[in-house]
């Protein structure tokens, strides 16, 4: 498992640099934009000039112009080369000397003061690439010097160097890499971290030079990487933290540079690339005789003692794609993130969800459903992208492409499934679950027509129950593309309710009745005529209702007429005139019927026309059912009830009109009486009631109901009346025969027995025959004069209330007032304003005496003062 | 490890410390990945972040080779928690744990907690054997650990008594009792200067463990991130404060600059 990361391209060849002399070696590099320099064993500083040519093939090669060399002189190796490019010049150790030559001409610098710009005694040297001084013109520099147990910063300036500090260190240094303050340090048995301002340090781990170069190594803001025992390459920042776990090199390692995301290791054989984000090892080059490796502003460029390479990194963006391409997603997410801080933000984000979508449709392939989701999800994903798999689901009129290059390799499901239909499955059941949950999110913003006609297909295709659900919810389902889909699946309910959204109810209501009458085959709706009449009650379109009504009516009146009786009552709903409705429901008897009783007993509509309306439907019917043959008592009894119950509640109907029809009619005595009774011919219903009918209790109940709503007057007039009819001893003596005697007498009894409180008792008793006996009246009589002697009581006791109501006020007034009235023979009345003569006065309110008299003759002229005067005689 | 790579940054860190080969690795992967499988010796460290309700933890692997001893104190340096790890089996790893690694905790936080924790209890206890949930296990534990707290006898000798095994004497191979884990505890509270009385009982910061059943492992990781809590909550507040030892602050206790000459 490795990555290619990058790649050796050959820079400067060793026939450049020596030729054929052997004993020449490289001992240090430099390299500044496109200027390369080698320090060699001779004392030589070469300069070369680096090109990069890329190929038409897009494949990167250096060429090398060689500029100059230059003999330093000292017939030392050159240790170390160091690019001040802002001053121009190349800092060099050599022999143990630091001094600086120009870039260009490779001479040497005269100091300003004379004799050169020279630091003698140093072992080693780094520059401060996060320098604490804010001068351009500047660089800073830490020396180790050979003076025991120092390092020393510097200023080098174009001309000459200054000393600006030197710290002590508790063992000899032997490297250094510097980051602001912050000194980090390879001592002979372990490494620290000094700050050379504050003088504070901190040890980070032991080490043991002797066994092996140090290598310290500065990979970014105070962060460091150092080599530890083991073979680990340790990071460690200004805190003496790992914030990092290490990675593991070989134990031999020279060299370690840092092309973020990946550390750069050099040993004997191999160069080792690991990356810094997850530590694992990613690609490993052979490398023979290396010797230097070194990054130089993100240009990692090694060295074996004869020849220049260059470490090219690969693109990330193609580093991520190999990953993809062998389904190393999340090697390849990781890859990305770690980039995020070495790409623009815009530039990163695109990447990101770019490599996100890719992970999550190869997730995808592998049917690793949950990841894919999440990685769509923080992608961003065009949800079109994943609904184009699937064949068909995107409606025709889409305008959606694919994006390109291609997130993925699939051609469509089926070429990802190999026909596996379990496979497709589910991939399918994936999507519906992915687009019910991001139909509602932004994720579907201007695409929401393709996802919810992609969702409809599925949910159709898929027997799913969502499928009415989400066609009864907010949808953005494209018509023409899902009919022939859902009439594909046999979904002519839920076509009917797309059909519906879309404003199409006269489509829809002819699907649905096709479905209803057989034509069409779809269960998903049991109770679908049901549904249909409640859909065209509630239906605002009077047209369709009246179009469909019929088809409704004739399969079931009782059930079709809901259309016009349970129509809401509201805005959206335009009112049914009933009228139009009666007429339109003349040839359906039944649904009429309900329809009047609708409008009549429930929504209790005050016309006279739909009353007797209803009255002539319930007389038909009563009429009708008499005049079968073997008469069905129990539904005549019910229709007749329904009929009186109707006669008796509404006082709407044209009882003469009603009456007539029943004149001949001897078995409807009773509605006959209650018609009667409705025109106020008491006499004749009462009549009918006993002397025809013979319903005692009937003639009661009349009474009652008749006078239900009357003064107390009427009610007694009433019952005094059925008395009457029932003492009646003008009438033919048959009837009284036929009645058996004393019936009539009885029922008398019985009546003034039961309702003896409405009758006045003193006129009953004029009434009443002289031979009828005590013992019979009982309960009348006891009633009466209980009920006259607690009328006299109650009436006693009002008085007596009453009275002493007054008593108390009269009390209390005086109370109050308190002080005596004082009449004189020389006070006069204020009324007539002559002298008082007696002792009896009246007293106005206020306490003015007047003379009895003259309040006489005052409440005489004005009766509507009457109150006012509260007579009280004081002397 | 792929959380690694978000590079969130760490509210807290935790740290595992024992010899070569008592199963800190493996006590880790049982933790995170739910499943033993054969480790290698951990080369330096290793490093996993744990995402626990809000805060993310660093927990901190290291290699208890010999080798890489020298590195242990870094990555001490700042913990919030310290899984001072032993092997039942093994009586030598617990002295380790006094002789070597104590003296790498002293990098960690003042206020750090330290934990003992016996590993490989699958060889000697047949409770370990069988992987329990976790409630269990921790009943167990508290009714173990209040037992032993009657018995307990503070032991200031540092060497092992002379027959481990027979003095144990309850289950054989069984090298180390919680006893003598105890009485570690206490001697590392004395060499942290703490006050038993204010610092965490031993019943509490001891635990037995088996990486391989999954025994009692849940319950050390999650047992220890409740105490760090407060640790985590200080270092939120402090908003990015570093936790670690602030170089500007110890300049009296170094050394200064000598003078010239």
């Amino acid at each position: 498992m490795s990555v290619k990361a990058f790649e050796l391209v050959p820079a400067v060849e060793r026939d450049l640099l020596m030729g054929d002399k052997a004993r020449i070696n490289i001992e240090c590099i430099e390299c500044c934009g496109k200027h390369l320099y080698m320090g060699t064993n001779d004392c030589f500083i070469h300069h070369f000039l680096l090109d990069e040519v890329t190929s038409s093939k897009g494949k990167l090669t250096y060429s090398a112009q060689k500029l100059l060399h230059k003999y330093l002189g000292l017939k030392k190796p050159v240790a170390e080369l160091r690019a001040a490019s802002a001053l121009e010049r190349l800092i060099v150790l050599c022999d143990g000397i630091v001094f600086l030559v120009d870039m260009v001409t490779l001479e040497t610098v005269p100091s300003a003061a004379g004799g050169g710009a020279k630091i003698r005694g140093v072992t080693a040297f780094c520059v401060n690439e996060n320098p604490v001084n804010g001068d351009p013109f500047c660089v800073e520099m830490g020396v180790i010097s050979s003076k025991k147990r120092t390092v020393q910063i510097y200023m080098v300036y174009e001309d000459r160097v200054q000393l600006v500090k030197e710290v002590t260190t508790p063992e000899q240094p032997c490297a250094v890499s510097v980051d602001g303050y912050f000194l980090c340090l390879a001592l002979a048995t372990q490494y620290m971290i000094l700050n050379y301002n504050t003088g504070a340090s901190q040890d980070l781990f032991p080490y043991n030079s002797e066994d092996r170069r140090p290598i310290v190594k500065r990979i970014g803001r105070e962060e460091f990487l150092l080599a530890a025992p083991g073979g680990l390459g340790m990071f460690a920042n200004a805190e003496g933290v790992s914030q990092r776990a290490p990675v593991n090199w070989s134990e031999s390692v020279i060299g370690a540079a840092v092309s973020f995301p990946y550390v750069v290791a050099l040993d004997e054989s191999f160069i080792t690339i690991h990356s810094m984000l997850d530590q694992q090892l990613k690609q490993t080059l052979s490398f023979r005789d290396g010797h230097i490796l070194q990054d130089f502003e993100g240009k990692v460029i090694l060295a074996s003692t004869k020849a220049v390479y260059v470490l090219v990194p690969l693109p990330l963006e193609r580093q991520i794609q190999d990953l993809l391409a062998s389904h190393r997603v999340e090697e390849a997410l990781i890859l990305t993130e770690g980039a995020q801080q070495n790409i623009p933000k815009d530039k990163f984000q695109i990447l990101h969800k770019r490599i996100l979508q890719q992970a999550g449709f190869i997730q995808f392939g592998q049917l690793q459903f949950l990841e894919a989701k999440e990685h769509f999800r923080t992608g961003q994903l065009d949800v079109r992208e994943l609904i184009s798999l699937y064949p068909l689901l995107l409606p025709a009129s889409s305008s959606f492409t694919r994006c390109h290059p291609p997130l993925h390799e699939f051609a469509d499901l089926n070429h990802l499934a190999q026909g596996d239909q379990e496979k497709v499955l589910r991939c399918k059941k994936f999507l519906i679950s992915y687009l019910g949950e991001v139909r509602s999110t932004e994720v579907a913003n201007g695409c929401r027509e393709d996802v919810d006609t992609a969702l409809l297909k599925l949910y159709a295709e898929q027997n799913h129950d969502s499928l009415l659900d989400l066609l009864a919810s907010d949808n953005a389902c494209l018509l023409a593309d899902s009919v022939p889909w859902l009439e594909k699946y046999h979904k002519y309910f839920a076509l009917g309710l797309l059909y519906h959204y879309n404003s199409q109810d006269s489509a829809a209501l002819q699907l649905w009745i096709r479905v209803v009458d057989g034509d069409l085959q779809d269960s998903t709706r049991s109770g679908l005529y049901e549904y249909i009449v409640d859909f065209l009650c509630s239906c605002s379109n009077p047209d369709l209702v009246w179009k469909h009504a019929d088809w409704a009516l004739a399969k079931d009146p009782t059930i079709g007429v809901h259309i016009f009786t349970k129509r809401p009552v509201s805005k959206d709903v335009t009112e049914l005139n009933p009228e139009e409705a009666i007429t339109y429901l003349g040839k359906h008897s039944q649904a009429l019927l309900l329809f009047l009783e609708h409008l009549v007993l429930e929504r209790k509509i005050k016309k006279e026309k739909f009353h007797t309306h209803l009255a002539v439907l319930y007389l038909e019917r009563v009429l009708s059912l008499l005049s079968e043959a073997p008469a069905d008592e129990e539904h005549l009894s019910r229709a007749r009830e329904r009929l009186q119950a109707l006669l008796r509640e509404s006082n709407l109907y044209r009882a003469q009109f009603l009456l007539g029809k029943m004149e001949n009619c001897e078995q409807l005595l009773l509605e006959r009486a209650t018609l009667h009774g409705k025109l106020e011919e008491n006499g004749k219903a009462l009549h009918i009631l006993v002397h025809k009918l013979k319903d005692f209790s009937s003639a009661e109940a009349f009474c009652v109901w008749a006078s239900c709503c009357r003064d107390s007057a009427y009610q007694q007039q009433l019952f005094h009346l059925l008395l009457e009819v029932y003492l009646d001893r003008s009438l033919p003596a048959k009837s009284q025969a036929a009645a058996g005697g004393g019936e009539l007498e009885m029922a008398a009894v019985d009546l003034l027995n039961r309702h003896g409180e409405v009758f006045d008792a003193v006129r009953v008793l004029r009434m009443l025959p002289e031979g009828w006996s005590l013992q019979l009246l009982r309960p009348f009589l006891g009633r009466a004069v209980r009920a006259s002697m607690h009328a006299g009581r109650t009436a006693q006791i009002a008085v007596g209330l009453a009275q002493s109501e007054n008593l108390q006020l009269l009390h209390d007034r005086l109370k109050d007032r308190k002080k005596p009235i004082f009449v004189s023979e020389k006070k006069g009345c204020h009324l007539c304003h002559n002298t008082f003569s007696e002792p009896d006065v009246v007293c106005l309110p206020g306490g003015a005496p007047v003379h009895t008299h003259c309040v006489a003759q005052r409440v005489r002229d004005s009766p509507t003062k009457r109150q006012l005067t509260n007579s009280s005689n004081h002397t | 490890m792929p959380e690694v790579s978000k590079m969130k940054k760490p509210d807290v860190k935790l740290v595992l410390l024992g010899d070569m080969n008592v199963g800190k690795t493996s006590l880790l992967h049982r933790y995170t990945e739910r499943k033993f499988k054969d480790t290698v010796s951990t080369v330096g460290g290793a490093f996993f972040l744990k995402q626990w309700g809000p805060y993310n933890i660093s927990i901190w692997d290291t290699a208890g080779r010999e080798q890489f001893h020298g590195l242990g104190s870094m990555y001490c340096r700042g913990a919030a928690a310290v899984i001072l790890t032993y092997d039942v089996s093994n009586w030598q790893s617990l002295a380790e744990l006094e002789e070597r690694f104590l003296s790498l905790t002293d990098t960690a936080n003042h206020d750090c907690i330290y934990a003992l924790v016996g590993n490989k209890a699958d060889l000697t206890d047949p409770r370990a054997q069988l992987c329990q949930d976790s409630d269990e296990a921790s009943k167990d534990r508290m009714d173990c650990g209040e037992e032993r707290t009657e018995t307990q006898v503070l032991s200031a000798c540092p060497t092992p008594p002379a027959s481990p095994v027979s003095l144990s004497g309850i289950t054989p191979g069984k090298q180390v009792t919680p006893e003598d884990a105890m009485a570690l505890y206490g001697r590392i509270l004395r060499y942290k200067g703490l006050e038993e009385k204010s610092s965490l009982p031993a019943e509490k910061m001891c635990f037995e463990t088996s990486a391989k059943t999954g025994y009692n492992v849940d319950n050390l990781f999650e047992a220890l991130f409740d105490l760090v809590l407060p640790s985590i909550l200080r270092n939120t507040n402090e908003n990015q404060h570093s936790p670690t030892v602030d170089l500007e602050e110890c300049r009296g206790a170094k050394r200064g600059r000598p003078g010239c000459c």
